[in-house]
């Protein structure tokens, strides 16, 4: 595994890391997605869902683990390429302005992950690791958006997630050497398309919550 | 077109030895002509401090006409200043109004550190370079030049990586200092051809491991290289190297 | 002395051969043990220092710039000239020799040129793989056009860019090189002095132009690759660093010089727009196949060129030269532009300029096969004078270009100092009075790929050369003296700053040693940099100090340098008493007010000796000899 070390470690391999496990939390995000889009259907539909999903509970698991990879190695390669950039300008520019290469997504990968990092802990808390017996994952979203404040983190967070994918997206096509004059385009609306979907799929979920429930 | 002449206030960056750490300083430019290039004007100021008896603006500069990738400085926050495709030589004074303050700044990044003002020290391009950056043939006797056919498709794409000039626009203009760009050209550029495909999986596989340790960033793809770079290099040829290292990675 | 140009015996085509077999070899596993000093990283030099250490040399090679890839040879845009015969349209290598030959108005030795279109062939095939990526057919081969009025296509171009690409490849090779430890490159150096121990070149003095230290180098020999010196006109295409002092100073150690006033003054370049300003553009003469030259035929007309009626205008080429009309050689079409403004019809602010119309062109074949021809070219305009050419006529004029004097070379390309070899435009080369387009690359890299790695070994393998190191005390007499110029330039603190020096040289040289001479003004030029440079001791200000990066410093070297130069290239002018190519003396002109040679007396190449600072050089001949091809006089009624 000398080669894989050695490979991986380059600038390039650590970018085909944060490709490659953003690329997993693409495809999670539109399953997490299409499942909580029975949220707008009410509880039974819901908890349908939620019934309908513990059945596959081996497979679950082994998900939850997978995804618990990806973020680990997401979170920390992301961590290293960070400083790493930072420390190759030691002195910065008195005036900085863009080219017109750079967007708000691409500008704040690292902080919005950061804050998404943060989200998803605050998430995982208040959803996952609490005990579905006593509260089902209905009662557990009723229960937080009914707070202001947690329902707005939670709309806010969510946006920050759609402006994650819309650099990141394309990015990890870019990384991996799959840019091409031809389908680039399509790639960038396509891009474009799941975060507007995600953010807004997400965001009104809270909002229906207090407006409907 | 008709010259006219402005007034411009100048913040430059002068760094050396009794200054170490470096400043920006104010000198007024007066009476410039728009007719004049960027560096033209740094003369004239020059000439102008040279009588005051204050040491001029050390910049680097060679063939004044765009191509031999030696002038560069950071003007307003802009790598070569704001004109798309321009290096800082053909950056022309018609493009500033009067009245206007500039602040000029050295290429910032580790790996190109300031020898003196606006001067930095780009070897560490070289060394990209010479981590695999050439055809491993000697002078002799190659077989003639018409021996192997290169689709025209393919030598225009080698052609656009090869124009790279080597100024370092890219680095300067990259929030992470990266030379993806550059390598990216180089690496681009050698893959498309049949001549440099027999050594395209060393090379992409140590270029990009001579980038880490010369100390540059790793690309965020933001795209301000390709958004600075005066030859119009574009971030494809990124995404090339990238899949050169893959399958050199993966085979 | 005599000069001794050891050109091999026997027939024209042979003799590369002949000398090649005749010239000692260095035995593969002795290479090692020897140290080659290259200074200049163009083509030639870039060329030069990776094939020797490709052949198991120790190359140590400086450059002037950041980089070895930044030399000027990376400015040329035209392409490079090759007897392939690609096109099937009757080239060879005795046509591209022939060619050369006369475009040089047989002022060329004729067994150097015949060698050059020989390997002419060679470099396309090295080039090509290298990777240089040359522009294509669509099938895949190699295209070649015409250039510079050749009436076969033969050259290869990659765009405009050619030079780019070739130098390049250059580097790429030198790259390899260094990344193998067989060339050190020392860059943001500049050779101030060749250092000769028992009348030997065996090492160099150098300035680090950071640190500003004098470093001494040793080697077996030293081969200078330091290209032109047009420059001294202070206004040229050349950069900003291209100068005359490592050549110069060689001339002064005893490197004989030949034909300084060889200068070619290339038609097509962006006019001068002000005082300000430091360097000329060249537009690729190509510009010439479309584009009309005029000007009004009232002098001091003032009118805007659309204002200014067809029957006003004189198309002053076509008119006088109705076969080639606009594509007259490059020194024809510079005189001519000359001679338009000195009679006051000069266009533009300053009235030194032509109009170059592509109205016609435009209306003929519309918009678009004019821009997909010279789009570049009208952008570079554009960006750089702020006019539309598509709208309004271009505004052109002369501009030095090329310099084909230079340190005079056997044909081994070895200077008059044993051990120190000339490759490029740095030697007075292979190009007579007059260089055709596309004939500088092929001739920087025929000298340091094929020419140079033969030679040197002849050199090595024949001479007993003891060890010497760089602590010999030559190299101490040599920092020593250089040290003592240093000061000498930072304590004058007078009151002009060495640009302005170096602008005043320029007008005396531009104005009186130009493209048209005459002897009362040459003798008039010689006296007005006398002066200049006696006032340059007392009155130069040069800021700074001499231990740090100091630019200035560097310049108030290299222009002092220009000025002694300046007189050596006048008192060249003077001495030759004809016309033959770029060097155009008014009093020797043909009735269609073309140069006329004087064979009987001048069919020899003037190479110049140093005897001192206030003493005249002396003058040496080497007469050519031509055997092949018959001496012509030119015409393009």
């Amino acid at each position: 595994m000398n080669w894989f070390a050695q490979n991986i470690s380059t600038a390039i391999g650590k970018k085909l890391l944060m490709a490659v496990t953003g690329f997993g939390f693409v495809g999670f995000i539109l399953m997490h997605l299409a499942g909580n889009l029975s949220f707008y259907f009410g509880k039974d539909a819901f908890l349908k869902y939620v019934e309908t999903l513990h059945t596959l509970d081996p497979i679950i698991v082994v998900v939850e683990l997978v995804l618990l990879a990806l973020a680990v190695i997401h979170v920390s390669t992301g961590t290293i390429l960070f400083f790493q950039n930072r420390r190759a300008r030691t002195t910065r520019y008195a005036v900085n302005k863009t080219a017109g290469g750079r967007t708000i997504g691409s500008r704040t990968m690292p902080y919005t992950g950061f804050l998404i990092l943060l989200f998803v802990i605050l998430h995982l808390s208040q959803f996952h690791f609490i005990d579905h017996a006593v509260q089902t994952p209905w009662d557990a979203a009723v229960d937080t958006f009914n707070n202001g404040l947690f329902a707005l983190i939670y709309m806010a967070a969510v946006i920050l997630v759609g402006i994650h994918i819309r650099h990141g997206f394309w990015s990890l096509f870019q990384t991996l050497g799959l840019n091409n004059e031809k389908y680039m385009p399509l790639i960038q609306t396509i891009g474009i398309v799941i975060a507007v979907a995600a953010a807004v799929g997400f965001f009104f979920v809270p909002v229906y919550i207090r407006a409907v429930i | 077109m008709s010259t006219q002449t402005i007034d411009l206030t100048l913040k430059v960056w002068r760094q050396h030895k009794n200054n170490p750490r470096g400043s920006l300083e104010t000198y007024p430019a007066k009476g410039i002509s728009t007719d004049m290039s960027f560096l033209e004007m740094l003369d004239v100021v020059n000439e102008q401090l040279t009588a005051e008896g204050i040491e001029p603006i050390a910049f680097d500069h060679d063939c004044r006409e765009g191509i031999c990738g030696m002038c560069g400085a950071v003007v307003n926050g802009r790598a070569h200043g704001h004109m798309p495709e321009t290096t800082l030589c053909q950056l022309h004074m018609r493009h500033f109004k009067n009245g206007d303050t500039i602040v000029i700044e050295p290429w910032r990044a580790r790996a190109f550190p300031v020898i003196k003002d606006l001067v930095v020290d780009r070897n560490a391009l070289d060394k990209i370079i010479q981590a695999g950056g050439y055809i491993s043939i000697n002078a002799g006797g190659p077989q003639d030049g018409n021996a192997i056919p290169v689709p025209r498709d393919n030598a225009e794409k080698a052609f656009n990586a090869a124009a790279c000039i080597g100024c370092g626009a890219c680095v300067a203009a990259c929030p992470n200092a990266s030379a993806m760009l550059f390598a990216g050209a180089k690496i681009s550029h050698l893959a498309l051809l049949p001549q440099g495909r027999p050594e395209a999986k060393k090379r992409a596989l140590s270029m990009v491991r001579a980038m880490d340790t010369l100390g540059f960033g790793n690309c965020s793809n933001e795209a301000e290289c390709e958004a600075e770079c005066p030859k119009g290099i574009s971030i494809r040829e990124i995404a090339r190297m990238n899949r050169e290292f893959i399958k050199a990675a993966l085979s | 002395m005599t000069l001794e140009s050891k050109i091999p015996a026997g027939p024209l085509q042979d003799k590369w051969d002949r000398h090649r077999f005749e010239l000692k070899l260095v035995n593969p596993a002795n290479k090692k043990k020897f140290n080659i000093i290259v200074v200049g990283t163009g083509l030639a030099g870039a060329s030069a220092a990776a094939t020797l250490a490709e052949l198991g040399y120790n190359v140590k090679n400086f450059c002037i710039q950041d980089s070895p890839r930044r030399a000027h040879s990376i400015a040329a845009q035209g392409g490079i000239n090759a007897a392939k015969n690609y096109a099937n349209d009757g080239d060879s290598i005795w046509r591209l020799f022939y060619d050369t030959v006369k475009g040089g108005d047989f002022r060329a030795r004729e067994a150097n040129v015949y060698r050059l279109a020989q390997l002419s062939v060679n470099i396309i095939d090295q080039c090509v793989a290298q990777g240089v990526p040359f522009a294509r057919e669509y099938g895949g081969l190699l295209d070649n056009r015409s250039f510079g009025g050749a009436q076969v296509s033969r050259t290869f171009y990659a765009k405009g860019q050619t030079g780019q690409q070739l130098l390049l490849g250059a580097y790429s090779s030198l790259m390899r090189q260094v990344n193998a430890g067989k060339v050190e490159i020392l860059p943001r150096r500049e050779m101030l002095d060749v250092v000769l121990v028992d009348g030997k070149a065996r090492g160099i003095v150098v300035r680090n132009l950071v640190t500003g230290e004098l470093e001494s180098h040793s080697a077996h020999a030293v081969v200078l690759a330091t290209g032109g010196y047009g420059n001294a006109y202070f206004l040229s295409t050349n950069a900003m660093s291209s100068n005359v002092t490592a050549a110069y100073r060689c001339y002064k150690k005893g490197a004989h010089f030949a034909n300084p006033c060889f200068t070619q003054i290339h038609p097509t370049c962006i006019p001068v727009h002000g005082t300000y300003q430091s360097k000329l553009t060249l537009m690729s003469e190509s510009l010439r196949n479309d584009g009309r030259v005029w000007v009004p035929k009232e002098p001091g007309d003032n009118r805007p060129p659309g204002q200014i009626p067809e029957s006003e205008r004189d198309y002053y080429l076509e008119r006088k030269y109705p076969s080639f009309g606009n594509l007259v050689p490059r020194d024809v079409a510079s005189r001519n532009a000359k001679e338009q403004c000195d009679m006051g019809k000069g266009v533009g602010e300053t009235g030194l300029a032509v109009y170059l119309d592509f109205a016609d062109a435009i209306a003929r074949d519309g918009r678009d096969v004019i821009a997909g021809k010279y789009g570049n070219l009208f952008e570079m305009y554009e960006k750089i004078t702020g006019e539309d050419p598509y709208q309004t006529p271009m505004k052109i004029y002369p501009a030095v270009h090329y310099t084909m004097g230079g340190l005079w070379v056997d044909y081994n390309l070895m200077t008059t100092i044993d051990g120190l070899f000339a490759l490029g435009e740095a030697n007075f080369s292979d190009h007579g009075a007059n260089r055709l387009g596309a004939s500088a690359l092929m001739q920087g890299l025929a000298d340091g790929y094929f020419i140079i790695p033969y030679t040197i070994g002849g050199y090595l393998a024949g001479t007993k050369l003891p060890e010497v190191d760089a602590s010999a005390p030559e190299f101490a007499e040599s920092r020593s003296q250089i040290q003592s110029q240093v000061d000498k330039l930072l304590s004058v603190s007078g009151k002009r700053t060495v640009a302005d020096f170096h602008r005043t040289l320029g007008n005396i040289l531009w104005d009186y040693c130009g493209i048209a001479k005459e002897e009362e003004s040459l003798k008039k030029a010689k006296q007005m940099i006398a002066e200049l440079r006696a006032e340059f001791w007392e009155n130069v200000t040069v800021p700074g100090d001499a231990a740090d990066f100091n630019q200035a410093l560097e310049n108030a070297g290299r222009v002092a340098d220009f000025m002694e130069f300046g007189e050596l290239m006048v008192t060249d002018a003077l001495e030759r008493k004809e016309s033959c190519g770029c060097h155009f003396n008014t009093a020797y002109q043909t009735e269609d007010h073309e140069a006329l040679r004087d064979d009987d007396n001048y069919c020899h190449v003037s190479v110049w000796q140093y005897t001192g600072a206030d003493s005249d050089p002396v003058l040496h001949t080497e007469p050519l000899e031509f055997e092949n091809v018959e001496l012509t006089q030119r015409s393009y009624k």
